[in-house]
């Protein structure tokens, strides 16, 4: 009797010993994709500035949001404060800007632009309807005081980014 | 892994054979709300829409109502193939509002005007509605099949720009000399070929004539030999006979043994003799 209790203990031990560990896979499919529309170019109105408004010669850079599933994202648009490439620079540059919705595919987007919410240089939109949605940025550079930028190639970013609520 | 290419060839070889042209056309509402489908290629009678996209901006008042349909009719009716509407009551004007739409390959023929239609207070601006479609260029130049519309205008057009005359080959000069030197070639290569045909029959005769007489004397020479191989056979059966021997005594037996002259026979031999002798000196009387 002491040894069967023996052996249904070290078959109990043996048991337990085994193990397995069964993963879990799950693939989530993005319901809002951004993509560059229209790359920006910075026009040089006055030796001084840069300027992505088409009436200073540039293009103002577009990003669209394309969403499958309403009321679930914020879409933020961070206009440049600084660029990312430039020749060496020995004054402070001046940045202003702004993002504005240029372009809906639904009309109930259109209250987009007047429910916008700006802080510093980003802007948020309540992206509250599916579908996509065309965001311009224009961003204006001032070096120094009316100080002529040196010349060279200069990038600026805007940043886009599409927050889920 | 052999079915997988079997598939791709087979896939490979649908699209190969199906070759469609895509095309977009420009901005259909450029010139007013209203439209006509007048699109793609002249002679595309396989023309399939397969999108349309459209962009406008509302001008309104947030607290207008206004209602913006973009649509095209069904060909012949009064319900349409196409309908968009977009809603801006209660919502803010300004803001271009651009919307695209895959339409399942509908044949350009379902396809009636088009326009945008505005319910309410408010207007629409900066309209822009562009059709992309796909088309097979089979018909691209509508003489090339029967089947293409428009290839009997085609055709009848093609011959009314063109000064049609009907050319008589016959009349031709030049090609009447070549004619004429046809002719008198070929008359002569027949002349040739009838002389040669006589003497090939001349010769065929002469050999014909020198075979006939090989063959006769053939003939000739195996009939002797026949006749001298048969001669014994046929003499020998002679030679083989033998009389009986003996003595053969006289039969007949003389009556009276006295023979009479013949006085008949007499008589006409003498009126022979005398006839024979009249007509010999007859031909020495002298003529009257």
């Amino acid at each position: 009797m002491k040894n069967l209790l023996i052996a249904v203990a070290l078959l109990a031990s043996a048991t337990s010993v085994l193990a397995a560990d069964t993963p879990i896979v799950g693939n989530v499919q993005t319901r809002c994709l951004i993509t560059t529309d229209t790359n920006g170019v910075f026009g040089n109105p006055l030796p001084s500035k840069l300027s992505t408004a088409s009436s200073d010669g540039g293009v103002v850079p577009v990003v669209r949001y394309d969403v499958t599933l309403a009321d679930a994202y914020l879409a933020k648009v961070t206009t440049p404060t600084g660029f990312s490439t430039s020749p060496s620079l020995s004054d402070s540059v001046t940045w202003t800007g702004s993002t504005a919705v240029s372009k809906t595919s639904d009309a109930a987007m259109s209250g987009y632009e007047a429910a916008k919410v700006t802080y510093g240089s980003t802007t948020q939109f309540d992206l509250t309807k599916a579908g996509s949605t065309w965001f311009s940025s224009t961003a204006t550079a001032v070096y120094g005081v009316s100080k002529s930028f040196p010349g060279g190639s200069y990038t600026a970013i805007v940043l886009a980014e599409c927050i889920a609520k | 892994m052999i079915m997988l290419v079997v598939a791709l060839l087979a896939i490979y070889a649908t699209n190969a054979h199906s070759e469609y042209l895509y095309g977009l056309t420009g901005n259909m509402a450029g010139t007013g709300h209203t439209w006509g489908m007048n699109i793609g290629p002249s002679g595309s009678q396989s023309l399939k829409i397969n999108g349309v996209f459209y962009q406008y901006t509302p001008v309104k008042n947030t607290e207008d109502d206004m209602v913006v349909h973009v649509r095209n009719k069904r060909f012949g009716t009064n319900e349409y193939i196409f309908s968009s509407t977009d809603d801006w009551s209660g919502l803010p004007g300004g803001i271009p509002i651009t919307k695209g739409f895959v339409i399942d390959n509908l044949p350009i023929e379902l396809w009636g005007d088009g326009s945008i239609d505005v319910e309410g207070s408010g207007s629409v601006v900066d309209a822009n509605v562009v059709y992309s479609y796909k088309y097979n260029n089979d018909c691209l130049t509508p003489m090339s099949d029967p089947s293409c519309s428009g290839y009997i205008d085609a055709v009848l057009s093609m011959m009314g720009e063109s000064k049609i005359e009907v050319y008589d080959p016959l009349a031709d000069e030049n090609i009447a000399d070549v004619i004429d030197e046809k002719a008198e070639l070929d008359e002569e290569v027949q002349q040739e070929d009838d002389e040669k045909v006589k003497a090939k029959d001349r010769l065929q005769r002469m050999l014909s004539g020198v075979n006939d007489s090989i063959l006769y004397a053939n003939v000739s020479s195996q009939n002797l030999l026949m006749f001298a191989m048969s001669r014994s056979n046929n003499l020998n059966p002679y030679y083989d006979k033998k009389l009986a021997g003996g003595v053969y005594k006289e039969t007949v037996i003389l009556s009276g043994g006295e023979l009479p002259d013949n006085a008949k026979g007499a008589r006409a031999g003498l009126a022979q003799q005398l006839l024979h002798t009249q007509m010999v000196n007859s031909q020495y009387e002298p003529k009257e």
